[in-house]
């Protein structure tokens, strides 16, 4: 009994087989298609993912080692001052090259945090376009605050990178606490900081944080200070994190770039 | 689509083969060098300053 009555359905459809199956079998072949379109998009979501997050690290790790090197290798060749010098110019004799002006695009020396790795070092490169910041650099805050740069007097020497992709080198910022040194170097100077406050997230608009004196970091006046700024979550831009420091010391560069005790110590 | 693909390929089942590989390895670099570059900025996972939102400085 249960036999025939499964069965029945079946047979009227079995006797109107071949025209609808041609239509099924179309539908059907649409359908494969599509499943097919799906997969690819998935695929290639995949590869985005691998692109972001691996193949930008490896084109801008690529790139800012290069520029490293450069940027030493200039360092190394002698008095002349930084990358904006045209070469054959000669700067006036005993003039200290730390005042020159850095124009976008011109690297300015290295960040090094040694809570963020032993031998944590980054260049530091004028600008925060998008192009300057995907070579796998800090990039130097022109705007909406143009930074002071560490041998002014006064003012937030702003700094932004990314957090993933493109070198990814303020990855870990959220591993600089309260007390952990920071230090610029240039030509000719170590600047250290000491990191006084941070700040876990706030928003994208929130462009005191880069202002020479950063709100909510808790600087009361004008001094010497630095920001760290970079997006939070991780894998994410949803917010904006900043870590703040002022400056503690100024060391001269010795001839064999003996780096301060800050970054001996780790 | 890829059996309709796999079909008009010319050659033995290794040939085939030897194309498909080919082929996915040009899609892939045709998509890390122009593509995905093309695609990154358009999508909010890259910027890292504060900047007001007027996209500036963003990256």
């Amino acid at each position: 009994m249960q036999d025939d009555e499964t069965a029945q359905p079946v047979g009227p459809g079995r006797e109107a087989a071949p025209p609808a199956g041609r239509g099924r079998s179309r539908a059907l072949a649409a359908l494969g298609v599509f499943g097919e379109l799906l997969i690819t998009l998935g695929l290639v979501l995949g590869l985005f993912v691998a692109y972001s997050l691996w193949w930008t690290n490896v084109q801008a790790d690529r790139a800012a080692s290069q520029a490293a090197d450069r940027l030493r290798g200039s360092w190394a060749a002698g008095p002349t001052a930084g990358p904006s010098a045209a070469p054959g110019t000669t700067p006036a004799p005993g003039a200290p090259s730390a005042p020159e002006r850095f124009a976008a695009g011109d690297d300015v020396g290295f960040l090094h945090v040694p809570a963020m790795g032993r031998d944590y070092q980054v260049l530091i490169r004028m600008g925060t376009s998008t192009e300057v910041l995907d070579e796998g650099v800090a990039g130097v805050y022109e705007q909406p605050y143009r930074a002071a740069m560490p041998w002014d007097q006064a003012g937030n020497f702003s700094l932004a990178a990314h957090r993933d992709g493109h070198g990814a080198k303020f990855h870990d910022l959220d591993a600089v606490h309260k007390g952990d040194a920071v230090v610029v170097e240039t030509k000719d100077k170590w600047y250290v900081y000491k990191v006084d406050n941070t700040l876990a997230e706030t928003s994208k608009y929130d462009t005191g944080i880069v202002a020479p004196v950063p709100a909510r970091s808790g600087y009361a006046g004008p001094g010497r200070y630095i920001t760290l700024t970079t997006c939070t979550p991780v894998y994410t831009s949803r917010y904006r994190m900043a870590v703040w420091g002022s400056l503690v010391r100024v060391d001269d560069v010795d001839a064999k770039r003996t780096p301060p005790p800050e970054l001996r110590r780790s | 689509m890829y059996g309709f693909i796999w079909r008009h390929l010319p050659g033995n089942t290794l040939v085939k083969a030897a194309i498909s590989v080919l082929l996915i390895l040009g899609i892939v670099y045709l998509l890390f060098t122009y593509v995905f570059p093309w695609a990154e900025p358009l999508l909010p996972f890259g910027d890292v300053t504060v900047d007001g939102g007027d996209g500036a400085a963003s990256g």
